[in-house]
């Protein structure tokens, strides 16, 4: 994970310090493995860790921005408040059960699980920058979103210039 | 109520046509008004609001609805304000702002082909326009310059000067695409309002792959420049004034527009010569609420066609996996198309069509089919490269037969300022449905050229709306079959003109605005003759 | 009495042998005249570039060399003239003597002085042997056009030319470039080229209270109304010492170097008219020579200006946030987002191969001068062949634009460059006004003339009650 944009908080004087811990320690050897470079990854509390393993663990081998992770946990608990809980139900899930990554939506889904719109959730939170649906659906990031930042060598993000009148003609390198 | 300025001319409608038509009169040195029902905005606004969109697949996003002259919107939710009386839904998206609908177009900007004005003489089907290419050609031009519009040679529609500008450059995919497909097919660069350089200083395209639903530089032409162009030259422009009635007095001459601000306070403008430019659905339903003791059926209605005949390109599209990276989203959304199904005996028994490839990126579509898929982990980043850079999509644009059945009307239900909603009823015709079938084959045949794989058809029976609102307000040279004549004159009122694509009386295959375009074009140069005002200048584009 | 031996005849052919002669050389030197060596035009085409003196000379959209551009001073417009070789209006009936006066030392065929807006003091440097080629050119090579331009009309006392003589006794140096043996041929040719043709000096270098450039701070900068010339020396951090050679040479040649900067305004016509055209080794040779011109260096510069920056934005500002609708509420992260990012990119970073340039590590944001980024968001940049930033002054307010440039400085650039509502404002005026220079000249004048007759009545008195004691 990447901390360097971190955003500016000055936690070591803020209450609930106590609640401040890697992420190795919340996640078993399983889901550890899942997502080895993220564990010296530290977090504001056990709820936004779950969130962080979570994310990582739908995001595949990505440096996660943590300054935009807040925002999406942010913006993912203005949308339902019991997202937090959900979240670490799912870790959990994954946990007990050992669900692989690209299983896990069709056995939620097949179940009938109360947890199948939380991966969904946050994939759209971090591949689209998108929080929420219908008229309470809000952008939180475009740019900066994965799906802008998987392709971002050969593409930019719709408004954004290619280059100068002409450029497109190369092949893409 | 108090008169307004009286003008000369009162334009209703701001689009890229009715700003235009009023920007050549007070060139000529009349006063010109322009009555708009939708608010100003500014390119900047909508470029904020689109990064912004949570939904940017709905290229309306960017474009909320004033509510006091509202447009149709459909995500998330329909807002219900066009009904839709079936059987098929007409499911267009207009913008009621200053500028119009262009402020969100692809761009295209073909001319008809010469037998696309006579389909009933040749073909048998539809009707044949009361003039022809040739009577049209000098407008075409005039239209082509004023926009910037350039495009491959020789694409079937026959010029007497060349366009203003070379063509755009091609995109390293559309390349491909034209390589592979010769000589099985002709993919030609697509005729569009586009700058390949800096033209009347603006910049030259970036490949900003927005087109639709904002060029954010300008390098696209659009109404919003029109509107600017047309105040400059003196046109006094009213927005936030929402036409709800035509006056006429005891001879039939329309006297008055009625509009209302945004409080609902009625105000009235008078004026000699009347010109309706508020797109093909708003325009018949304002001569449709302009019913009165001496025309019931609306203004300019004897014939009772106004708002008949409507039109569209519908489009049924095959998107799969090319077997070769081209990487769609580099360049402009719409650069290349095939051509050679615009005409030809065949149109005797079906639609003829263009065929379009899209140049849009890929990569939010493809997303959100690999999160309904619940592809996660490592594996979405790779088939989101792999759909990125290999998915292609190539649409066909529908021609549609004039049908008195398919209509505008006014419903029972009514906008929030009380004014009746219109309310379509339409259905895609056999003529239509079979040139989509047969459009299958090339389909195929494209896809099979490019090695493609995973192909998926458009839902059958499911026809995309295209926003080309066309034949509402059909000329002809017969009154009981046609709205206006031949210079889109109403024949029933004497100084009553009509501007837009709803007069086109038939579609072709060519995206509707630069025939629209044209013909009010030709319409202004009339307008001024008869009316004598000024200086009547040559078309620019006459030899 | 010897004389007396010539007969008439011998006279006769003696005197038409020397008629002859005389007129086969006129007609040489006048079919010389009228044809020319092509090669010495070409020459001179290209020195004639190298000095742009179309800048001045040739009206945009005019034809070449036949003047009437209003050049803008501080003290008001100059005229320039029309050079063509018309021989009613413009510079025809010069013989080469009157052309190298005027050319390298300001007067005119007339005897007026020229105005050291043409700079005169730096073609001064211009050798005998290129003289002759412009000359050539001009009699040549450009097409005579009958139009007189308007007059320049200055105000007092500027409009006195005559003071151009005083002027000229104190700061015109009239000798041509002699080429100092300790130094490279390239060396030379470079500073031959940049202190004499291509007179970067008469911008770039600041001049003194009577307008004169201002010989021991050379190429330190210097304003030119709302936009400034930057400093050019050798200076690490106020000047282009940090440049690479290949730098300067894309910047003069191409007008931008990836990663440095862009010529804009200004410099952008002197790309277009003149350096675009010069001879690469001619480009290298002016780049050697500026990266051995005297450092100067000014305090608050703490590193060279391309090197302020990195790829970084805002946008989790505005991201979800409903977009106002007074757009004079918008943030800088908001105005950038809008009007820039399409093309500079959300993070600053420009297009892929840089044709639309990234804001960080750009001159462009890393001075603490902020006049020539306010033109440029206002003005936009226009390049030949087709560089088209477009200019923002009707889009954007003086508050918008201030709003937008101090977020550009903060997040892009020099975080110490500033702007204000009030700068932009007499930016779109055209910079700050010259008018006192006028009054103060105006003033210094009254009081001499006082002074003078303050005097005169001191001896007038004098003499009155020294007649009285004699009487």
């Amino acid at each position: 994970m990447s901390d360097q944009n971190t955003a500016p908080q000055n936690e070591a004087n803020s209450p609930g310090v106590t609640r401040r811990c890697l992420l190795a320690s919340i996640l078993t050897t399983y889901t550890a493995s899942l997502i080895p470079w993220a564990l010296a990854q530290s977090v504001d509390d056990r709820d936004q860790g779950a969130f962080l393993a979570v994310s990582a663990i739908i995001a595949g081998r990505q440096t996660l921005d943590t300054h935009l992770a807040k925002r999406l946990y942010d913006a993912l608990v203005a949308d339902d408040k019991n997202f937090p809980a959900m979240a670490q139900q799912l870790l959990t899930l994954i946990n007990t059960r050992k669900i692989d990554p690209l299983h896990l939506q069709r056995v939620l889904d097949t179940e009938k699980s109360p947890l199948a719109g939380v991966p969904r959730a946050i994939a759209a939170a971090w591949f689209l920058g998108i929080v929420g649906s219908g008229a309470k659906a809000r952008c939180v990031a475009y740019e900066i979103a994965l799906n802008a930042v998987i392709v971002s060598d050969v593409l930019k993000p719709p408004t954004y210039a290619y280059g100068v009148y002409g450029s497109w003609i190369a092949k893409p390198l | 109520m108090p008169d307004l300025v009286a003008a000369d001319f009162v334009v209703i409608g701001s689009g890229i046509v009715g700003s235009t038509v009023a920007r050549k009169f007070a060139q000529a040195g009349a006063s010109v008004l322009i009555l708009e029902a939708g608010p100003r905005v500014t390119r900047a606004e909508i470029v904020a609001r689109f990064r912004n969109s949570p939904r940017r697949s709905d290229w309306m996003s960017p474009y909320p609805p004033a509510p006091w002259a509202p447009h149709p919107i459909y995500q998330p939710e329909s807002n219900n304000y066009l009904v839709h009386a079936g059987p098929y839904p007409y499911e267009a998206e207009y913008i009621r702002q200053v500028g119009g609908t262009t402020w969100h177009w692809a761009a295209h900007a073909w001319r008809n082909v010469p037998n696309d004005f006579r389909i009933k003489s040749l073909y048998g089907v539809g009707v044949d326009w009361p003039f022809g290419y040739d009577d049209l050609e000098p407008y075409y031009q005039e239209a082509e310059e004023l926009m910037g519009v350039s495009g491959a040679p020789n694409t079937g529609s026959p010029r007497e000067k060349p366009f203003p500008m070379e063509p755009v450059a091609e995109p390293y995919a559309m390349r491909r695409i034209r390589e592979r497909l010769v000589p099985a097919y002709e993919v030609v660069t697509n005729t569009t309002a586009r700058n390949s350089r800096t033209y009347d200083g603006r910049p030259a395209c970036c490949g900003n792959n927005s087109c639709q639903p904002i060029c954010p530089i300008d390098a696209q032409y659009h109404g919003g420049l029109a509107a600017q162009a047309a105040e400059t030259a003196g046109v006094k422009l009213v927005p936030n004034a929402n036409v709800y009635r035509l006056d006429h007095d005891e001879r039939g001459r329309v006297s008055a527009a009625l509009y209302y601000d945004p409080d609902k306070v009625s105000h009235r403008v008078a004026g000699k010569v009347f010109v309706v430019a508020a797109n093909g659905i708003e325009s018949p339903r304002l001569l449709l609420l302009s019913a009165s003791d001496k025309f019931p059926r609306g203004l300019a209605n004897s014939s009772d066609m106004v708002g008949r005949n409507l039109m569209d390109h519908p489009s049924t599209s095959l998107t799969f996996d090319a077997d070769e990276d081209l990487w769609l989203g580099r360049g402009p959304q719409s650069p290349s198309s095939i051509g050679i199904m615009r005409d030809g005996p065949f149109r005797a028994e079906h639609a003829p069509y263009r065929l379009d490839f899209t140049n849009i990126s890929r990569v939010d579509g493809a997303t959100n089919a690999l999160i309904a898929q619940g592809v996660y982990g490592d594996e979405f980043a790779r088939r989101l490269r792999y759909s990125a850079a290999r998915e292609l999509n190539v649409k066909n644009v529908l021609e549609v037969l004039p049908d008195p059945d398919h209509r505008i009307t006014l419903s029972d239900q009514s906008d929030p300022m009380g004014i009746p909603k219109p309310e379509t009823h339409y259905s895609i015709d056999d003529y239509t449905r079979k040139g989509h079938e047969r459009s299958q084959q090339d389909f195929r045949r494209i896809a099979e050229l490019m090695g493609g794989s995973n192909l998926r058809f458009s839902k059958e029976g499911v026809y995309a709306n295209n926003q080309h609102i066309c034949g509402t307000l059909s000329m002809g040279s017969d009154p009981s079959t046609s709205v206006c004549d031949q210079w889109a004159r109403a024949h029933d009122h004497e100084n009553l003109y009509l501007a837009g694509t709803g007069v086109l009386p038939t579609c072709g295959t060519c995206n509707s605005t630069e025939n629209g375009l044209a013909v009010a074009l030709r319409t202004a140069h009339h307008i001024l003759a008869e009316h004598k005002v000024g200086r009547v200048p040559a078309p620019s584009g006459s030899g | 009495m010897t004389i007396m031996r010539f007969n008439v005849r011998t006279w006769r052919c003696t005197v038409g042998a020397i008629v002859l002669a005389a007129a086969a050389w006129v007609s040489v030197g006048v079919f010389a005249a009228e044809n020319p060596d092509a090669a010495l035009i070409e020459r001179g085409r290209y020195l004639a570039t190298a000095g742009d003196c179309g800048a001045c000379h040739t009206e945009p959209g005019g034809k070449p060399m036949a003047g009437g551009l209003a050049v803008a001073t501080p003290i008001g417009s100059i005229i320039a003239t029309n050079i063509t070789p018309s021989k009613t209006d413009g510079i025809g009936h010069y013989s080469l003597e009157e052309f190298s006066a005027a050319v390298r030392g300001g007067i005119r065929a007339d005897g007026q002085r020229l105005y050291p807006a043409m700079p005169y003091t730096s073609y001064a440097k211009i050798t005998d042997v290129d003289v002759k080629a412009l000359y050539a050119y001009f009699m040549h090579g450009v097409e005579a056009v009958d139009h007189k331009p308007a007059e320049t009309q200055l105000p007092f006392p500027f409009n006195i030319r005559l003071s151009m003589r005083a002027w000229n006794w104190l700061f015109l140096d009239p000798r041509p470039y002699a080429n100092d043996p300790g130094k490279s041929v390239e060396w030379n040719r470079g500073a031959y080229l940049t202190l004499g043709l291509a007179h970067c000096g008469a911008c770039h270098t600041p001049r003194n209270i009577l307008m004169a450039e201002q010989n021991s701070r050379l190429l330190a900068g210097a304003d030119l109304g709302a936009w400034f010339a930057p400093n050019i020396t050798s200076d690490d951090n106020s000047g282009v010492g940090a440049w690479s050679v290949d730098n300067l040479i894309h910047y003069m040649r191409d007008g931008h170097a990836r990663a440095v900067g862009q010529a804009a305004g200004p410099m952008a016509e002197v790309v277009d008219h003149s350096l675009r055209h010069i001879q690469e080794a001619d480009l290298r040779a002016i780049a050697v020579f500026l990266k051995t011109v005297p450092a100067i260096r000014d305090n608050t510069d703490i590193k060279p200006a391309f090197m302020w920056g990195a790829a970084s934005d805002a946008f989790s500002t505005i991201r979800g946030v409903a977009v106002p609708t007074d757009r004079d509420q918008w943030s800088g992260a908001r105005l950038y987002e809008a009007y820039c990012a399409t093309c500079h990119q959300a993070q600053g970073q420009g297009s892929f191969d840089g044709g639309l340039p990234s804001l960080f590590h750009n001159t462009a944001l890393g001075r603490v001068d902020t006049s020539n980024l306010v033109m440029t968001v206002l003005d936009g940049i226009h390049r030949k062949p087709d560089v088209n930033m477009p200019g923002f002054a009707s889009e954007l307010t003086d508050r918008q634009v201030a709003t937008l440039g101090n977020y550009l400085m903060q997040q892009f650039g020099n975080p110490a460059g500033k702007v204000t509502v009030e700068q932009v404002k007499t930016s779109r005026a055209g910079g700050p006004s010259g008018m006192w220079m006028i009054w103060v000249a105006q003033l210094i004048m009254g009081i001499v003339l006082l002074a003078m007759i303050g005097i005169l009545y001191v001896i007038w008195r004098r003499v009155v009650s020294s007649d009285k004691r004699a009487a």
